[in-house]
């Protein structure tokens, strides 16, 4: 039995003009998040790991992505016994190229741990094949969106990429800091710094370009920068996420040491990378469908193409 | 074929017959209107004025729904252009929800009644168990109906007569008509979804728009 608050928000986003979406955040919407989260840093994970061969990245990358990704995916369908369904349709549907992205993954990924050296090989490039997927859907999952303006722009993918990259990063940073392996760091945490600039860039580069989308992406960001996502954005998203990991990887340059520093710029950049994801989509406003479209169409009658070339 | 819709803003008195009736035809849970109506008024009194705008699946020639479907639940039917979900094939990933620019898609995932605190009544114990849990639901234009040669409910329900229902690959169809002569345009055309369903323009047209709560 349904809770009446929740009817009574479905009633009122009904009649409101800036309509948020739900069904991706709000309950087991929030799943849906958390899956992307996992399956971004650990493809970024795999990523690096392949790159500097960390074989305990690597297992790290392939839970994340096969089993923390793959669960949260699972519980957030409707209909999760029908799950196979979904691969049914590369050649249209994002979410379809995703779930076969992440099943080549595994494969690839399992292979590269479990194989014979012979086919090594082979494996790593089956993994990297289903990584470059991976990293790819999660973005135009969103992009192909067209009831949301706020994520109908082609900048998504690449913000939703870099931030795999960087939170596979953070992910090896943290690894480095337990212990358990032994690579360089410094290269590392150069990539790191890299990334973690260019996020900031990509975030504010997305939010100018969406202000100038119409309406409804005007209000997603109003939402972000000034309205009740504001706390979740500056505090998640631009204060733990970009500034601080910026603060010590800094601190570092200057001197400091300590696994705890170096954990701390993992920690803080993992917690901004799910807080980015977070905000944009709970930001997500549905098209408005009155206002401007009935006042202009209503001047000088919008005829479709297929009745104006009739005559 | 390509059947669509014609909804006339002049003749709609906003009395929420189509939403009430749809929801009768169809069954459908609290917070699922496949036809709804929102109202707009704009002006500075004493000069004001107030539309009621009809809403409900375009029925798109080029829809992004089924586009993003993973499944191929959600479907076009070649035949005569509805747009429709099998409801045994969906999985409840509402893509669909977020493709669609009209906000017509509604996914079932609460077994909401209209007095929670006394569970179903009678009637809705029948009537909801036409219905999938945990897949994503939408207008057919009745197809149901259709198949029995009838018109959708909200049309034959429409007590001004403000929906005219009818094959938009006909030139000579009362919707081709009204849609070439009396300047028909769809909602938001610039999604490039190419809707089937047309508005009439207002008397007058809306400025300085403003929402209405009620």
């Amino acid at each position: 039995m349904s809770s009446p608050d929740t009817l009574d928000i479905r009633r009122r986003d009904l009649r409101s003009e800036f309509r948020p979406q739900r069904e991706w955040i709000d309950g087991r919407g929030l799943l849906i998040v958390v899956a992307h989260f996992f399956s971004g840093i650990g493809a970024g994970a795999w990523l690096f790991s392949v790159w500097l061969d960390i074989e305990a990245g690597m297992v790290l990358g392939l839970v994340c992505v096969a089993i923390l990704s793959g669960i949260a995916h699972l519980l957030f369908l409707g209909r999760f016994e029908r799950f196979w369904r979904m691969l049914k349709r590369p050649h249209k549907s994002w979410i379809s190229r995703g779930i076969w992205g992440i099943g080549i993954f595994s494969v690839g990924a399992l292979g590269t741990l479990g194989a014979p050296p012979a086919w090594r090989d082979t494996m790593v490039a089956v993994s990297l094949f289903g990584c470059a997927i991976i990293l790819l859907y999660e973005g135009f999952v969103y992009a192909a969106s067209k009831g949301i303006p706020f994520w109908s722009t082609k900048l998504l993918p690449v913000l939703y990429i870099t931030y795999g990259l960087r939170g596979g990063a953070a992910l090896l940073l943290i690894l480095a800091a337990a212990g358990s392996t032994a690579f360089d760091v410094h290269a590392m945490e150069a990539i790191k710094l890299w990334v973690v600039v260019s996020t900031g860039v990509l975030v504010l580069l997305y939010l100018t370009t969406a202000s100038r989308s119409g309406g409804a992406a005007r209000h997603s960001v109003r939402q972000l920068v000034a309205g009740r996502l504001s706390p979740a954005f500056y505090g998640g998203t631009v204060v733990v996420g970009i500034l601080v990991p910026i603060a010590l990887a800094a601190a570092r340059e200057f001197g400091a040491t300590g696994l705890f520093l170096l954990a701390a710029i993992g920690v803080s950049s993992l917690i901004g990378d799910f807080y980015v994801k977070y905000c944009v989509v709970k930001a997500g406003t549905y098209v408005t469908l009155s206002g401007a479209g009935l006042g202009t169409n209503a001047n000088e009658p919008t005829r479709s193409r297929r009745f104006r070339e009739a005559g | 074929m390509r059947l669509g819709m014609v909804i006339d803003l002049k003749r709609c008195i906003g009395c929420y017959g189509c939403q009430v009736s749809c929801k009768a035809e169809n069954g459908t849970r609290p917070g699922t209107t496949y036809a709804r109506l929102i109202k707009r008024e704009w002006g500075t009194f004493p000069d004001v004025q107030r539309l009621s705008i009809p809403l409900l699946c375009n029925h798109c020639s080029e829809p992004p729904c089924v586009d993003v479907c993973p499944t191929g639940a959600s479907q076009k039917q070649e035949s005569d252009g509805i747009v429709f979900v099998d409801g045994d094939v969906c999985v409840g990933c509402r893509a669909c929800v977020m493709a669609c620019p009209y906000g017509a898609r509604y996914y079932q995932d609460r077994e909401h009644t209209y007095f929670d605190s006394e569970g179903p009544n009678e009637y809705e114990t029948t009537r909801y168990l036409e219905h999938v849990r945990g897949v994503v639901e939408k207008c057919d234009f009745c197809r149901h109906r259709l198949a029995e040669g009838l018109d959708p409910a909200c049309v034959t329900n429409c007590m001004s007569k403000a929906r005219i229902f009818g094959d938009l690959d006909d030139p000579d169809s009362e919707v081709s008509r009204l849609v070439r002569e009396e300047g028909g345009f769809p909602l938001t055309p610039e999604a490039g979804t190419e809707p089937n369903v047309f508005y009439l323009p207002p008397d007058r047209p809306p400025t300085n728009d403003r929402q209405v709560t009620p």
